[in-house]
């Protein structure tokens, strides 16, 4: 009795959290131009015009061109400083670690604030690379986070043991640990490319008419004009997209296993 | 192996764009709360002076924003408490093969920005949303409630946007928990109340302190569920922080209204380092 009690609990929680993706996805095959409940009447409508409009289309790409480059910078930088903090025995691993993570554990509405200043100092305010470095910063904790946890969980035996086989330490490493890190790479990029790619809170202050990213426009949007269709349907395709990086890095991560 | 060195060479670029692009920020924000703008222009003077402060301390709106806000976090870290606990326990101890699943749902909405979810909660919430709608189909209303530009709308929003903040570190400390504890307490005799009141709670102290921190500190500088669900009639501190960055474009007085809310953070995690520590004497 008790134990049902809380798991109905746990689901309705849990149903609460994901209410308003449910409800996006749902409202936007809604054919009115005010979604209401319950729906008048279904339609494609909305993902007609989503797939016909050019000013969304543009947006979205330069979303995508920031997020997959900064998405670059992240796991790379991730993933080296990982390696580096888990195999080199650093005295001073924890002050490290805590500065590597520190874009988590500050509020970052505060730093984009800082950000306007410099930015205009340096003259990349609303420019690519300005938004770049801001991303690339913001997203390296996660790929940081997710490699240290992916090579804590390597077992360093394997690697020793291909050494004594005979392997050099390079071929051991690419050969024995590449691989096995590779789930850590997947998961970091597909986080970073998402986190990237939806963020609002850092690129409204500093992403120009020049380089405006999608969350950008819906929320200046939203606050004007209250919500357009359209960006409902564009909405859930970004959501199911984010749904397919999820399996396929949990596909990605039990081939690992595996092999 | 690495040797120290190259180890130092590998985390150098990360270490340097957090210390350069993150963290050296932070420094020119203490000093630029302390320039000004003179008025109708955008030229910034970097005399040092207090007047930014004393114009947030000395206007009834800002003061009121501020209390707004405060109220509207510590709502929200309490609500998040008492929905996220169980489900942490339950991920813990229940989950069993849904454990991966579940914690996947619990994490998507974070994933996805600020803004998707906000778009679905404008439709649950608005006034021909799925809750209204719902209502007057079972005929338990005839005029729409509003929750649009309502102080619990805003609060709606803000515990969906972080109870995952909550849930986390409560299955952090919980997994580290073992059963064996209830058990025991079970064993001698505690009735099921009494052991979630002297064993449970006590022991996931540092989950619960840390999840309120963190969920605290998101609400506190939370500005676009805020400024949507609010409708732009219910001002948090974080909107009026960004309302003067982006509209006003008064960069030094959205800069001292930013060194506002750092200093609340500041003044918490003082307040909790000295908590642990009370708490690390007394065990």
């Amino acid at each position: 009795m008790r134990r049902s009690l809380l798991a109905g609990f746990t689901c309705l929680v849990v149903l609460f959290i994901i209410a308003p993706l449910l409800v996006l996805a749902f409202s936007s095959f809604d054919d009115g131009k005010f979604f209401r409940f319950p729906p008048r009447e279904l339609s494609l409508r909305w993902y007609r015009a989503a797939f016909a409009s050019a000013e969304y289309r543009s947006s979205l790409v330069n979303s995508a061109v920031v997020g997959a480059l900064a998405t670059t910078i992240s796991v790379v930088l991730g993933t080296t400083a990982a390696v580096g903090l888990h195999r080199g025995m650093l005295k001073s691993r924890a002050a490290l670690e805590m500065i590597l993570l520190a874009p988590l554990t500050l509020p970052l509405v505060i730093w984009a604030i800082a950000l306007l200043q410099i930015y205009s100092w340096l003259g990349i305010g609303g420019t690519l690379p300005g938004l770049l470095l801001a991303h690339a910063t913001f997203t390296l904790p996660f790929s940081v986070r997710i490699m240290l946890a992916s090579l804590a969980s390597i077992d360093p035996g394997l690697e020793l043991a291909a050494r004594s086989l005979g392997a050099k330490p390079a071929r051991a490493s690419v050969r024995i640990t590449l691989p096995l890190a590779l789930p850590g790479v997947a998961t970091s990029a597909a986080l970073s490319f998402f986190i990237s790619f939806n963020d609002v809170i850092v690129s409204t202050f500093i992403a120009g008419s020049s380089w405006m990213t999608f969350p950008v426009r819906l929320y200046s949007q939203l606050r004007g004009q209250g919500i357009d269709p359209t960006t409902l349907a564009i909405g859930t395709m970004i959501i199911v997209s984010i749904l397919v990086a999820v399996v396929l890095t949990e596909v990605i991560s039990k081939r690992a296993l595996r092999t | 192996m690495v040797t120290r060195g190259h180890a130092r060479l590998l985390v150098a670029p990360g270490l340097l764009l957090v210390a350069g692009v993150f963290l050296a920020p932070f420094l020119l924000l203490v000093a630029m709360s302390f320039w000004s703008q003179p008025e109708g222009t955008l030229l910034i003077d970097p005399t040092p002076t207090l007047e930014n402060y004393r114009r947030i301390f000395s206007d009834d709106y800002y003061l009121r924003g501020l209390g707004r806000t405060l109220w509207l976090s510590l709502a929200t870290v309490v609500i998040s408490l008492v929905l996220g606990f169980p489900v942490a326990f339950w991920i813990v101890r229940r989950a069993g093969r849904f454990r991966r699943l579940v914690t996947a749902l619990v994490l998507l909405p974070m994933v996805c920005g600020a803004l998707l979810p906000t778009l679905g909660l404008v439709n649950i919430l608005s006034p021909l949303g799925l809750i209204n709608g719902t209502l007057k189909a079972l005929g338990l209303i005839d005029r729409s409630i509003p929750l649009l530009g309502t102080q619990a709308g805003i609060l709606i929003g803000l515990v969906q946007a972080f109870l995952p903040l909550m849930v986390l570190p409560l299955v952090a400390v919980l997994d580290r928990l073992p059963p064996s504890f209830e058990e025991a307490a079970m064993s001698l005799g505690a009735r099921p109340s009494q052991v979630w009141r002297r064993v449970v709670f006590p022991l996931s102290a540092p989950g619960v302190l840390a999840g309120s921190t963190l969920v605290f500190c998101a609400a506190l500088t939370s500005f676009v569920t805020p400024q949507i669900l609010g409708q732009g009639k219910i001002a948090t501190f974080a909107a009026m922080t960004w309302q003067q960055a982006s509209l006003v474009l008064d960069w030094p007085f959205a800069a001292a209204l930013a060194m506002v809310m750092l200093g609340l953070i500041a003044v918490l995690g003082g307040l909790l380092v000295a908590l642990r520590r009370r708490a690390g004497g007394r065990a």
